[in-house]
């Protein structure tokens, strides 16, 4: 996107910098979670093999794995912990949650690519599509910290369940991580770089800001409701 | 004596026909004595018999010829015959061949005193032995009549026949420790031993019908090692993999009791190794037996010794034959899967047994498996100690490898956890359960795994088809509306 465009386009702002940072935070843990964890499943791959040779070694890799792991734990527990507080306290809207309209809006849109619909639907502050990603991932990594941690402590999870949780725990872990690793890899990564909507990238996660034309597009709704109301009375973003 | 009488009989009937024929006979034969003649006149003609007393005989036939080509030719006969002579023929009782031989050698060492028979070795071993009581027939390597040096006798049509003049008889080596060899070779087990086809001096290399060097040996034990340096000149194979052995360390490092080539081979009656197995574990055990007797009790000893069964297992096979590694190492260790996949996935040879070839593939599958083939992928990459993985021989046994059916089975679950707890330290009685005993994920077994590992099957190809076709839909929709 040249700078000409950006100056002359009006633009509308979507995310506060903490939400920046900490999309940055799961970006770089998803990466090392991914290489590190992948490479383990597919491990006769020469790709996994040049990255397990390359961090040092088998021991080397389960070992970044479970401290990215700790750090990636943590973001969500911090995450979870400041939507809750920011619900509670009125300071957020409850926009992530999945509503009816969420359903009919995906039978509405498919009707629409099909053209059994004159026009899309009309997103909120999330689309369906956004939400989908949203609780995916936010499911598959509440998963796979559980059971990565069954797997870290075998012996402890053993003491109080029966020792085929462990096994099924893998198996669980494993195949969340590729679930979540194809909704990244196929669905976010379609939807921020490769949608004829946003090519060659999506970047209001990165400076914060929405051009006015988008939000039309895929937000009207949120943007109908800003313009209600007056900007200052707006909740902070989340 | 009747038989006796017989033998006089004839000989005088000889010595009439032979005077008939003096002329003829004394013919070529100019250097001969006068006596030697009149003697030649009867013992050149075939058919005369000396019979002992166990009946064995021998015939009293002089080859005239020989005699006249041989050292002695200018003596008369009654220089070693001195109770004989024209007009004296005594008769004389012997018990045995033996016996007759023994006291006719007694003659031989009236001129050739033991002094000068020690210049030589094998004359010095010989007549050490005779102080044991053991007497020393000289005829038998050099002849009566045609009496020669060993080497120069020519007759003996090879080398072998030529070596077993004396090897066939009591001959010992001495050593500077006190100990002794036995240099007699057993004949019938050197050729039915693989090297029959070999000459004594392509082992016993310098050792000929022309040279026997002398050689001094401090003890028996470093003969051994000595001669087991012979079998490199042909095996050198074998030689180059025993080189990278344990008992080769242990050698080198100065335990002479640490075996090479003979020890388990033998010397001259070696035979091909493989063609029993139970043997091949007797070898082992001489050194092992602690390790025989565990093996005995195993499953796989059991079914050796019990049921000759040919499949199973014997040291060599884990161990191999020659490089035998240390087994307390880690990359020893690292390769236990692969010694027991050589029969353990193999359906030919466990199949008849009702044995499951996927006990590999879910051993390899599975964390330790899997950690296993990385460490080895990692170790020729990195320069970095690997931990010790839990393989095969972890659980099951090593030398005391039980049946995992039947009433054996429990003793390995119950050993389970305490194998477990060696390296999960603290882990609970329920933590084997962790480890699905080499079982695939079923509705039965391990339903929980299973059922999990389904959900995702069928989950993961829809997703990828859902999102697929959402994003197409969207393209696609893109492009129209444009």
């Amino acid at each position: 996107m040249d700078v000409g465009t950006v100056i002359q386009e009006e633009r509308v702002k979507r995310f506060s910098p903490a939400r920046s940072v900490e999309h940055l935070a799961h970006v770089v843990t998803f990466v090392v979670l991914v290489c590190t964890g992948l490479s383990q499943r597919f491990y006769s791959l020469d790709i996994s093999q040049w990255i397990i040779l390359h961090l040092g070694g088998i021991d080397n890799v389960r070992l970044i794995h479970r401290f990215a792991g700790v750090i990636c734990s943590l973001e969500i527990i911090t995450h979870m912990a400041v939507a809750a507080i920011g619900i509670v306290y009125g300071k957020w809207q409850p926009s992530m949650v999945i509503t009816k309209k969420d359903f009919t809006d995906v039978v509405h849109n498919i009707r629409y690519y099909l053209g059994m619909e004159n026009s899309p639907t009309r997103g909120g502050r999330y689309t369906y599509k956004q939400k989908f990603e949203y609780w995916g991932i936010l499911t598959g990594l509440l998963l796979m910290i559980l059971t990565g941690f069954i797997l870290w402590f075998p012996s402890v999870v053993t003491m109080f369940l029966p020792g085929e949780i462990i096994p099924a725990a893998k198996v669980l872990h494993t195949n969340e991580a590729l679930v979540v690793f194809l909704i990244i890899a196929i669905w976010h990564v379609y939807n921020a770089i490769f949608s004829p909507e946003v090519f060659p990238m999506d970047t209001s996660i990165f400076t914060g800001y929405i051009s006015k034309s988008r939000m039309l597009r895929e937000h009207p709704d949120e943007l109908d409701e800003m313009e209600e109301k007056p900007l200052e009375d707006m909740p902070a973003s989340p | 004596m009747k038989k006796e009488k017989y033998i006089m009989l004839v000989a005088l009937l000889f010595l009439s026909v032979s005077l008939l024929m003096a002329g003829p006979a004394g013919a070529g034969n100019t250097d001969l004595s006068d006596t030697a003649k009149a003697c030649l006149s009867c013992h050149a003609q075939h058919g005369l018999m000396v019979t002992f007393e166990n009946n064995e005989f021998v015939e009293a036939y002089v080859d005239a010829g020989k005699f006249n080509a041989s050292v002695h030719n200018s003596f008369s006969c009654s220089q070693c015959h001195p109770d004989f002579s024209a007009d004296k023929h005594p008769q004389r009782k012997f018990r045995s061949k033996l016996q007759y031989h023994e006291k006719s050698a007694l003659v031989c060492r009236r001129c050739h005193t033991d002094r000068q028979l020690r210049t030589s070795s094998i004359h010095t071993t010989l007549l050490n032995e005779e102080k044991s009581g053991t007497a020393t027939v000289c005829t038998n390597c050099h002849g009566s009549h045609a009496i020669a040096q060993v080497k120069k006798t020519g007759k003996y049509s090879d080398e072998e026949e030529y070596c077993m003049k004396c090897h066939g008889y009591t001959v010992k080596m001495a050593f500077r420790s006190g100990e002794a060899l036995s240099g007699t070779i057993n004949i019938s087990s050197l050729q039915a031993s693989v090297h029959n086809k070999l000459s004594c001096s392509d082992c016993h290399y310098g050792f000929s019908s022309e040279e026997h060097p002398k050689r001094h040996f401090a003890t028996r034990r470093d003969y051994t090692l000595a001669s087991s340096e012979n079998c490199r000149r042909c095996h050198f194979d074998k030689y180059t993999k025993t080189m990278e052995s344990i008992h080769h360390t242990m050698l080198s490092q100065g335990n002479l009791e640490a075996p090479v080539c003979i020890d388990c081979h033998g010397s001259h009656g070696i035979s091909h190794i493989s063609k029993e197995r139970v043997l091949i574990a007797k070898r082992c055990q001489r050194c092992h037996a602690g390790i025989y007797d565990i093996y005995a009790k195993s499953v796989h000893g059991n079914a050796l010794f019990n049921e000759n069964n040919q499949d199973v297992p014997v040291c060599a096979d884990c161990h191999t034959a020659h490089a035998i590694e240390d087994p307390r190492t880690l990359s020893y260790r690292e390769r236990v899967p692969d010694m027991c996949s050589n029969c353990h996935a193999n359906k030919a040879i466990v199949g008849k047994y009702g044995l499951s070839t996927a006990v590999v593939d879910t051993y390899l599958s599975d964390f330790h498996g899997v950690t296993l083939k990385l460490y080895r992928l990692q170790k020729g990459a990195l320069n970095k100690p690997a931990k010790p993985m839990a393989v095969c021989t972890d659980c099951h046994g090593i030398h005391n490898i039980s049946s995992t059916v039947g009433p054996d089975a429990t003793v390995v679950k119950a050993n389970l956890v305490k194998r477990c707890q060696k390296c999960h330290a603290g882990a609970p009685k329920n933590f084997p359960d962790s480890w699905l005993s080499h079982y695939k994920p079923s509705l039965t077994r391990a339903p929980l795994v299973f059922f999990v590992n389904l959900v995702y099957k069928i989950f993961i190809p829809v997703l990828v088809a859902g999102l697929v076709l959402q994003i197409m839909l969207h393209i696609w929709r893109y492009v129209v509306n444009r």
